[in-house]
């Protein structure tokens, strides 16, 4: 057999199991087969591992048993096409979304998509935000023209679940009930089942995220969409009228001081 | 590509704070590749602190070199791109497939010892130490199934490897041992078989012990027969470069410290028996 039809063979009996190609392995003891199953077995344990690892408190929220049950059929669906382990498994929350049908499949999916914009900021690119203190030496004339694109850590979300009440229940070592009161510690916005808006990124090492209105994160992603600042206070006026341009910059001061943006 | 580092240990994450507040006595760390292909944060701020101290070396476990599918070009920039922000003493990857289809198995299967495969991988070789602009260190893998179609021994195979590429070998000594007992063969056969002058490293690890097979778990400490294998490795190949592994059931730092004393003690010994 070639070599290039051995890999095949082999690659398609660790994804599936089923009939090994007899002429292809030595037998020993014990059979081949229990052998073969160290691969298969193996495959699937690492994946599923790796996922629990992503997934943290998805894991804790669901337990042990369905959460092992959700990855199996997810590690079924959703071959490997990475080099790295640590990249496998954004497809979990829209997994979750299509096959789940869990009375609370709706915070799950959040859930998962809130956990995997968590890791991807964690360890997204380096970049020294643009400061305050940077743009102090501009001339009023230029701050129109003004252009930034986001750190490339910063991602975004909706949410119209208490997800994030969830995550944050589980951080705190007490899965939550959504019929039951808000925690304590949960900001209010953070539980509220509806539309809420979040920015995740990280700050030097620190991986942090906020909810904001549904008008702040538009105008962010303007600004990081490519619209100057001139422009977005223009598109402001409509809403703001003569404060367009106070409410623009006030929000600009925020992000800046979050280190959210890059000067382009 | 320097000579011989000592004895040195595989970095976890777990172990980051530990190595800074308190430098352990390990004369280098091993650092799998894959796990600082990212674009910054946590994982490479501590590979920058912790190399500022110590010498490393990159090993990575998805390079495919055995595969039949197309070499990874943006996988090998981004492994030189470590490199150059790193500097490692060298690069390890495994004598292995991972994966064909562009799929990744997230596994170090065996290939067939074939003319064939020997050709292929050599080609595969030459290619990325091209890339690298470096020698590559290429690793024995634990391996649980033989193929029919393979018509050497392992050994040799590695060994005409070697000779065609001037690849180095990273000597897994735990998976000869494991290999050995799941297909058969004499460990002391396999290192004696083994050119001296193209071994870079060894590698060190505890395996699971199930009587009719051994599987590699790196989950334990470093068994007894693998330790006397080790000392027969030493009494052939000189003080090569050593490197503990753990990878599950990861004990507190200080622990694969003294193991790695041991280590230094066995090869201490053995050294000076064959001298």
């Amino acid at each position: 057999m070639r070599l290039a039809e051995l890999e095949a063979a082999v690659h398609a009996h660790v994804l599936a199991g089923g009939e090994l190609p007899a002429a292809l392995v030595e037998a020993v003891a014990p059979p081949a087969e229990e052998r073969w199953q160290i691969y298969t077995d193996g495959y699937r344990l690492r994946l599923a591992e790796s996922l629990g690892l992503q997934y943290p408190a998805l894991l804790t929220r669901l337990g042990t048993a369905p959460f092992a049950a959700l990855a199996e059929a997810f590690i079924v669906a959703t071959p490997s096409v990475h080099r790295s382990i640590r990249d496998y498994g954004r497809e979990l929350g829209a997994f979750i979304r299509a096959h789940s049908s869990a009375i609370d499949a709706a915070l799950l999916v959040e859930l998962a998509d809130f956990e995997w914009l968590l890791a991807g900021a964690f360890d997204a690119a380096d970049a020294t935000p643009t400061t305050a203190a940077d743009l102090a030496s501009l001339a009023p004339t230029e701050w129109a023209g003004l252009a930034f694109r986001a750190v490339p850590s910063l991602r975004r979300l909706t949410t119209f679940t208490p997800a994030v009440a969830a995550w944050r229940a589980v951080q705190a070592g007490s899965p939550v009930d959504e019929g039951s009161p808000v925690p304590a510690a949960a900001e209010p916005v953070a539980v509220a089942a509806e539309r809420t808006e979040w920015l995740i990124w990280r700050r030097g090492l620190a991986t942090e995220f906020r909810p904001t209105t549904a008008e702040e994160a538009a105008a962010l992603d303007r600004l990081t969409g490519g619209a100057t600042f001139g422009a977005l206070c223009e598109e402001l006026f409509e809403s703001h009228g003569e404060r367009a341009a106070l409410r623009a910059a006030a929000w600009l001061k925020g992000w800046l001081l979050e280190g959210l943006l890059l000067r382009v | 590509m320097r000579g011989k580092l000592g004895f040195g240990l595989g970095l976890r994450p777990v172990h980051y704070t530990s190595i800074l507040e308190a430098p352990p006595a390990v004369d280098w760390f091993e650092v799998i590749t894959e796990n600082y292909l990212v674009g910054g944060g946590r994982p490479l701020d501590f590979l920058d602190k912790i190399r500022a101290r110590y010498p490393v070396v990159m090993h990575g476990v998805s390079m495919s070199i055995g595969s039949t599918a197309p070499l990874d070009e943006d996988y090998l920039r981004r492994v030189r791109d470590l490199a150059a922000r790193c500097e490692p003493e060298w690069i390890s990857d495994h004598l292995c497939w991972t994966g064909v289809g562009g799929q990744n198995l997230h596994d170090l299967m065996p290939l067939p010892y074939t003319e064939e495969a020997i050709e292929h991988v050599a080609a595969r070789v030459q290619q990325v130490q091209e890339r690298l602009g470096r020698t590559l260190v290429l690793e024995n893998v634990s391996s649980y199934v033989s193929y029919t179609s393979s018509a050497m021994s392992e050994w040799e195979f590695l060994t005409e490897l070697a000779r065609r590429t001037a690849c180095r070998l990273l000597l897994d000594v735990n998976n000869v041992y494991v290999s050995s007992r799941n297909h058969g063969f004499d460990a002391r056969s396999f290192l004696d078989g083994v050119p001296v002058e193209s071994v870079q490293q060894f590698h060190l690890a505890g395996h699971q012990d199930h009587g009719t097979h051994c599987i590699d778990t790196h989950d334990a400490p470093v068994r007894s027969e693998v330790w006397d294998l080790y000392a027969h490795a030493v009494r052939r190949f000189g003080c090569v470069s050593t490197l503990l592994e753990r990878d599950d059931a990861i004990p507190p730092l200080a622990e694969l410290v003294t193991e790695l004393g041991h280590a230094r003690a066995i090869a201490r010994a053995a050294h000076a028996e064959a001298a």
